[in-house]
């Protein structure tokens, strides 16, 4: 007991000694709809005309990985549900030692290891209302929302996208390249990303709100929306 | 460096101080509990190092598991559908009562080797154990509650705070407590003291019928319903049609593939005496009525499974044989094991409702002529 706690406290005081190194990495997402600020009740038109507003937008950020020239920062167990409803969850705080980062990965999504490990907590806790009981496994993102172009109940529209089994998965690693670098030396920096809502509808694969408005199960349409919203982030600002 | 040896000393010396006293809590205040693997039977697959099973964890669970506090309106508790006396299937019941008068799509499976099982439901859609309760939990007819007013209505319950106290270690009350919990007392649940199980162990012998069911069962009916726990965990398709009403596809569901279609998983045959009625849907009211299914029944389509393409040949003698096997696989101890009675209730035996009793003894004199 005592031998391993001596390993641990010299553990932790060695990472302490590397505070100075370390410092703040800020991830903001900025929710929009082609080149406007995404605002709940807002009306907007996807590129096949029809007119929507959302009410729900929601989707899980995991398995961040930075790079630098020679280094790797994986930050593995860390899983980040961004709701537009929720300001605070748009921010993703990291420590990372890297001087100069060159290049910024993660999934849209929830790997397939915590599909199927049973009940977890905090962000991936299955009360968050991302989590099919009935067919297990994550809602890696959610968008809902009224078109007058679905024929549906009170011309609601929604997509559930979800499925990490072979042929079904629906979580997309999406990766950024800094030619130029991240200059983190000497300060804090942060890197603003904008997720566009167009792109659920147009960008691999048409997806028109007047012929499917419901996503609600792992599957095809799961996967062709997937393949779309893996189009819709791009970078805003670094600083 | 001299200043960060200091701190390191003194830091040393809190962290043995705090292990010391955690050790200490740890040990006095939590009690292990064993999971007995059954002899000869396989290594169970649910992962006890994520969930170590202990004395309070399994009374509450035990406690969650008949409280109708985990449904909406108080009335349905796990327990209402799940009966001990029925092998905690629904006694009885084709179909099981839920929320506002409505009923399940589905008969109630019996709970118990549950430790061996990797996938639940009859179509397999969930993957985890932990992850079952959250079905019925959160289906409109079933208990109709959601899982925000599940753990609000836990954490204002005092006896509950010093219960996941006792279990976890400390007061939090979330969704993976909850459902490790019911997992703890639902595990324990191991169904392997049946006279069947006596005469494995060679404790015990079969009487002639006994003994020429059980050459039948082994030829006609074990390559899905393996020994030692009755079934192979597949996905079939015996033979059945769809209901009209219910339109169930089964397995299709879950894999979207359309040569699932129609396919369930293989129920155990342990305890069937009491789970009655059978199949899916509970289409099935007696053992009769599923043996003259198998042999003149069989509905073939391109899913039906090619082991009963043709039917099982049984004739009335066989049927009378093999269902005096199959009772001798209903294990009375566990029916009547009062671990898993409901708290306050360990010396009282729980019977099935006085109608159902007769429903019960009619079944069995029918069987017997």
């Amino acid at each position: 007991m005592l031998k391993k706690y001596c390993y641990f406290l010299c553990l932790i005081s060695f990472t302490n000694i590397n505070v100075d190194a370390q410092h703040k990495l800020l991830i903001c997402f900025k929710n929009i709809a082609g080149n406007q600020p995404l605002q709940k009740d807002s009306m907007y038109k996807n590129e096949f005309g029809e007119l929507f507003t959302v009410h729900v937008f929601k989707y899980y950020i995991s398995n961040i990985v930075l790079q630098s020239e020679n280094k790797t920062e994986q930050f593995s167990d860390e899983y980040f549900l961004i709701d537009d409803a929720d300001s605070s969850s748009k921010k993703i705080e990291l420590n990372t030692n890297l001087n100069h980062i060159t290049s910024l990965k993660f999934l849209l999504g929830i790997d397939s290891v915590k599909n199927v490990s049973g009940v977890q907590t905090g962000s991936l806790d299955p009360a968050k209302g991302m989590f099919w009981v009935w067919n297990t496994g994550y809602v890696m993102a959610k968008l809902e929302g009224k078109s007058a172009s679905a024929n549906t109940p009170q011309h609601a529209f929604s997509y559930h996208v979800g499925g990490y089994k072979q042929n079904e998965n629906t979580s997309r690693e999406i990766s950024f390249k800094f030619l130029s670098g991240v200059d983190c030396s000497n300060k804090n920096c942060t890197i603003t990303i904008s997720a566009d809502v167009l792109k659920w509808f147009n960008a691999i694969n048409e997806i028109r709100i007047s012929e499917t408005p419901f996503c609600h199960e792992p599957g095809s349409l799961a996967t062709k929306l997937a393949d779309n919203y893996a189009q819709m982030f791009n970078i805003v600002k670094v600083e | 460096m001299r200043s960060f040896q200091i701190i390191l000393i003194i830091s040393l010396f809190i962290g043995t101080c705090v292990g010391w006293i955690s050790a200490e809590e740890k040990t006095s205040a939590i009690h292990p509990l064993q999971f007995v693997v059954p002899k000869g039977w396989p290594q169970p697959v649910y992962d006890f190092k994520q969930n170590p099973l202990t004395q309070e964890g399994f009374q509450l669970g035990r406690k969650l598991f008949y409280d109708g506090k985990l449904s909406k309106d108080g009335n349905f508790p796990c327990a209402s559908c799940h009966q001990q006396f029925a092998a905690f299937a629904t006694y009885d019941h084709n179909l099981s009562h839920g929320f506002n008068n409505s009923f399940t799509k589905r008969n109630a499976p019996p709970l118990f080797n549950l430790a061996w099982q990797k996938e639940f439901m009859w179509d397999g859609g969930i993957n985890h154990l932990d992850l079952q309760p959250l079905a019925p939990m959160t289906d409109t007819n079933e208990m109709a509650e959601n899982i925000d007013n599940v753990i609000a209505k836990l954490k204002a319950d005092t006896t509950y705070r010093r219960m996941f106290k006792a279990a976890f270690g400390d007061n939090n009350i979330n969704t993976q407590r909850l459902t490790k919990a019911l997992s703890q007392f639902i595990v324990m649940m191991v169904s392997a003291t049946s006279k069947y199980d006596r005469v494995m162990r060679g404790e015990d012998t079969f009487n002639l019928p006994q003994r020429l069911g059980y050459d039948i069962f082994k030829r006609k009916c074990a390559s899905c319903h393996s020994e030692p726990l009755f079934t192979d965990f597949s996905y079939r398709n015996g033979g059945l049609t769809a209901d009209d009403f219910l339109n169930d596809c089964g397995r299709m569901k879950i894999t979207h593939n359309i040569n699932d279609s129609l396919k369930f998983k293989v129920p155990t045959l342990r305890n069937a005496e009491v789970t009655f009625p059978y199949g899916h849907d509970g289409r099935f009211y007696s053992l009769l009525d599923v043996m003259n299914h198998y042999r003149q029944g069989i509905i073939n389509s391109n899913t039906t499974d090619s082991l009963l393409k043709k039917g099982i040949s049984l004739s009335n003698f066989e049927i009378g044989q093999l269902k005096a096997f199959i009772y001798t696989l209903t294990d009375s101890a566990f029916l009547n094991d009062s671990r898993f009675a409901p708290p306050g209730f360990e010396n009282r035996t729980q019977r099935p409702p006085l109608q159902h009793l007769h429903a019960s003894v009619q079944g069995l004199q029918s069987a017997a002529h």
